[in-house]
C-alpha cells in the first residue's frame, strides 16, 4: 500500500479559529478516501490545503512522497471538482476540459483526442459545444470532472460535487463516479457531510469533528465500530443516552440508566464511571423478536413515524426513564403498532456501544 | 365573460403602475426632447443668406454637412477625439480598476474610489484652468520633460487636440474604471482558483479567464466615454485655443451668428453619430457577454 497523500501532524487557523488541529493520515494510492464531517469540521481546509489553495501553519503533506510545502497549486499533480463546479462560462464543455492541457501546451491533436475522451468518460459526447448555461446541473457537474480527470493527477479533490444535485440525480452521480474512479484508478479524495455518500463510494472514511479526526476506517467497520460518541452519533441512526457504568470484567459492562440495569458487552476500554449508550435503531427488536435476547424491558409507543421501507417508534421505558427510537423493516400489509401501546422490546448485548465521558 | 373581464383588469392593472411611474419622464421628455428636435427638424430645412434666416424649403445645408469638406474635417476630429479619449480611458482604466480590485481591502477601496472619481467633483471651467496651467509651455509638465532630458525644447500640449485629449480622459476615467471594476468584482473568485488549479499562472489566468469576462465592463465604460466625449463643449473650447473645431463646437458657432440651418443639422449629425455608437457598442456587449 503505497500513500498518495500523506498528512503529518498539519495544523491550519484562520485568525484565532483552528480549523484543522493536528491531523495525520495517509491515503493509499488507486483508492477512494473521504473526509466526513458536519459543515465546519476542517475538511473542505484539508481538502484545499491539498490542493494548494491553503497552506499549513505546521506539519507536514506529501503527495506521491513528494513535500509540497511551497508548491503552488499549478504545479501540483492534484486536481480539483469544486462545490459548485466552477465552470468558465465564456467557454463551451469541450474547451473548458481543453483548458488545462492547453495550458500544458500539449499538441492539438492530442488534446483533441484527448478531450473526446474524457467527455466520452463522462457521457457527455454530444454536448461538447454547449457552454456552461446551456447545460443541466448534472452534465455542468460531468464537465468539471472531465475537465479535472483530463489532466490525468496522481489525486483527484472533490468538494461536495453532488450537494448541489436533486436526490435522484445524486443516487445515481454516486455510482457513476465510484465507476469513474474503478475505471481510471485515479486516488480520490472526496469530501462530503453526507455519510450516505461517503459510505456508498468510499473504501476508506476519515470521520472529522472540530478540526480533528475521530475515526479512520473502511465505512462498514465505523457503522459497526464507532471509536468515539461523536461518529456513534453522526453516522446511521442512533439513540445515545447518558448511563453509569457500574463495572466491567471481560468487556462485559454492567449498565444503570435510572431505573435500568443491564448487561453490555461493546464495553473495550471503557471502566467504571459515567459514560453514554449508543444504540442503534435497527438494533431494538419489538414485540415476539424479543423474547429470546439478553436485554428486554417494557415500553410504551410514543409515536410512529411511517417512512415507506421502514417503521419509526419512539418508544419510552418508565423505569429510566428513557426515550429511544426503534426502527424497524415494513412488510407490505404488516399491522402497525399504536401510539399508547404496551410493548416487549429487547437487544442483543453486543448491539450497544459504550463510551466513557471525558 | 367573466373571465375575459377578470383578465382585461388583470392586464391593465399590469400597466397602470409602470406607466404612472414613467409619465413624468414621458412628458419631460416630449417637452424638453422630441419637441426642440422637431423644431430643429423644421429648421434644419430653411435657409440661410447673408447673415439672415429665410422661411425657404432647401435641402443645401444637408448638401453641404454630406459634401463640403470643411464639415467632413470637423465630423472627422470630433470622431478621433471621442475615439482618442476612449482608447486612452481605456488604456489608464482598465489597469486603475485592475488594482482596485486585487486590493481587496474595502477601507483602501474607499478611498481610492473617491481619488478616481474626484474629477467629477471639480467644475468643468476650474478643471480646464488647472490643464492650461499644467500643461503650457513653461508649466510643471514640461519643466519636468525638460529638466529630465525627455526633451530638448518645449512639447506643445495644450491649446491643440493633444491637450483636449488629457483633459477629456481625465474627466471621463472614472465612467470606465467603475463599470470595469465592478464587472470583475461580479466574477466568481473560485473561477481564478479552477484555472489555477488546471495549471495556469498567473498571466494566462487573466488572459484566459479573468480578462474575457471582464469584458462586459469594458465596453460599457467604452459606451460611455465615447458619446460623453462627442458632446464635450467646454473642455475643446477651452484647452483646443480655437484650434480644435469639434461638432459641439462648430453648433455652438452657428448659433451665435443666428444661423440655426447649420447648428440644426450638425445637432442632428451629433445625435445620428451618437445613436450609431451606442448600437455598436450595444452589438460588441452582446458579443462580450457570456450568454
Amino acid at each position: 500500500m503505497d500513500p498518495d497523500v500523506e498528512f503529518v501532524g498539519v495544523t491550519k487557523a484562520f485568525g484565532d479559529f483552528v480549523a484543522v488541529d493536528d491531523i495525520s493520515f495517509a491515503v493509499a494510492k488507486g483508492s477512494f478516501f473521504s473526509l466526513l464531517g458536519p459543515s465546519g469540521c476542517g475538511k473542505s481546509t484539508t481538502l484545499r490545503m491539498t490542493s494548494g489553495f491553503e497552506h499549513p501553519d505546521r506539519g507536514a503533506l506529501r503527495i506521491a512522497g513528494e513535500d509540497m510545502a511551497g508548491v503552488p497549486p499549478y504545479r501540483r499533480p492534484t486536481n480539483m471538482v469544486f462545490q459548485r463546479w466552477a465552470l468558465f462560462p465564456h467557454m463551451t464543455a469541450a474547451q473548458n476540459v481543453a483548458f488545462g492541457l492547453e495550458v500544458e501546451r500539449l499538441p492539438r491533436r492530442d488534446i483533441r483526442e484527448r478531450v473526446g475522451k474524457a467527455l466520452e468518460l463522462v457521457g457527455l459526447g454530444e454536448l461538447a459545444q454547449r457552454k456552461p448555461s446551456q447545460l443541466s446541473g448534472g452534465q455542468m457537474q460531468r464537465v468539471a470532472l472531465a475537465r479535472a480527470l483530463v489532466k490525468r493527477p496522481k489525486v483527484l479533490l472533490l468538494d461536495e460535487p453532488l450537494g448541489a444535485l436533486d436526490l435522484k440525480l445524486r443516487t445515481q452521480m454516486q455510482l457513476e463516479l465510484k465507476r469513474i474512479q474503478r475505471e481510471v484508478g485515479t486516488t480520490f479524495i472526496y469530501v462530503t457531510h453526507d455519510q450516505g455518500e461517503a459510505m456508498t463510494m468510499s473504501d476508506r472514511i476519515a470521520v472529522m469533528n472540530k478540526g480533528r479526526i475521530e475515526q479512520i476506517d473502511t465505512p462498514q467497520a465505523i457503522y459497526d465500530r464507532p471509536a468515539t460518541r461523536f461518529v456513534a452519533g453522526f453516522i446511521g441512526n442512533t439513540n445515545i443516552a447518558p448511563v453509569t457504568i457500574e463495572a466491567v470484567s471481560d468487556g462485559e459492562a454492567r449498565v444503570r440508566c435510572g431505573g435500568l440495569a443491564f448487561v453490555a458487552a461493546g464495553a473495550a476500554g471503557v471502566s467504571a464511571g459515567p459514560g453514554h449508550l449508543a444504540l442503534r435503531y435497527e438494533r431494538i427488536r419489538l414485540g415476539a423478536a424479543s423474547a429470546h435476547l439478553p436485554v428486554t424491558h417494557e415500553a410504551t409507543v410514543r409515536d410512529v413515524i411511517f417512512a415507506g421501507s421502514v417503521v419509526q417508534y419512539v418508544l419510552f421505558l418508565e423505569q429510566g426513564p428513557l426515550e429511544l427510537i426503534a426502527e424497524q423493516p415494513h412488510e407490505g400489509g404488516a399491522a402497525l403498532l399504536v401510539r399508547g401501546e404496551r410493548v416487549a422490546i429487547g437487544w442483543d448485548a453486543v448491539a450497544p456501544r459504550l463510551f466513557q465521558d471525558g | 365573460m367573466r373571465a375575459t373581464t377578470a383578465f382585461d383588469f388583470a392586464t391593465r392593472r399590469r400597466w397602470a403602475v409602470p406607466l404612472w411611474l414613467l409619465a413624468p419622464t414621458l412628458l419631460v421628455m416630449a417637452y424638453a426632447f422630441v419637441a426642440p428636435l422637431l423644431t430643429f427638424f423644421e429648421y434644419s430645412f430653411y435657409r440661410f443668406r447673408r447673415g439672415r434666416l429665410e422661411q425657404v424649403f432647401t435641402l443645401d445645408t444637408y448638401s453641404r454637412f454630406l459634401f463640403d469638406e470643411y464639415y467632413h474635417v470637423i465630423i472627422y476630429d470630433t470622431l478621433r477625439m471621442a475615439t482618442l479619449v476612449t482608447v486612452l480611458s481605456l488604456l489608464i482604466g482598465y489597469p486603475l480598476a485592475y488594482a482596485l480590485y486585487r486590493i481587496n481591502r474595502p477601507s483602501i477601496q474607499r478611498w481610492l474610489g473617491l481619488l478616481i472619481f474626484s474629477p467629477i467633483l471639480v467644475s468643468v471651467v476650474v478643471r480646464s484652468y488647472g490643464w492650461i496651467v499644467l500643461l503650457s509651455d513653461q508649466g510643471p509638465v514640461n519643466w519636468l520633460l525638460l529638466r529630465l532630458g525627455i526633451v530638448a525644447e518645449p512639447v506643445t500640449l495644450v491649446f491643440n487636440l493633444l491637450g483636449v485629449v488629457i483633459s477629456l480622459t481625465h474627466v471621463f476615467l472614472p465612467f470606465v474604471v467603475f463599470p470595469i471594476f465592478s464587472s470583475l468584482t461580479r466574477l466568481d473568485p473560485e473561477l481564478k482558483e479552477a484555472a489555477e488549479d488546471l495549471g495556469a499562472g498567473w498571466w494566462t489566468t487573466f488572459r484566459r479567464v479573468t480578462f474575457p469576462l471582464s469584458l462586459p465592463g469594458a465596453v460599457a465604460g467604452a459606451q460611455i466615454c465615447f458619446t460623453l466625449a462627442l458632446g464635450a463643449f467646454v473642455t475643446p473650447a477651452m484647452l483646443g485655443g480655437g484650434r480644435v473645431l469639434v461638432l459641439p463646437l462648430q453648433v455652438y458657432n452657428a448659433t451665435a451668428e443666428i444661423n440655426w440651418p447649420v447648428a440644426a443639422v450638425g445637432g442632428m449629425t451629433l445625435l445620428i453619430i451618437s445613436m450609431v455608437a451606442v448600437a455598436g457598442f450595444n452589438r460588441l456587449l452582446k458579443y462580450s457577454e457570456v450568454r
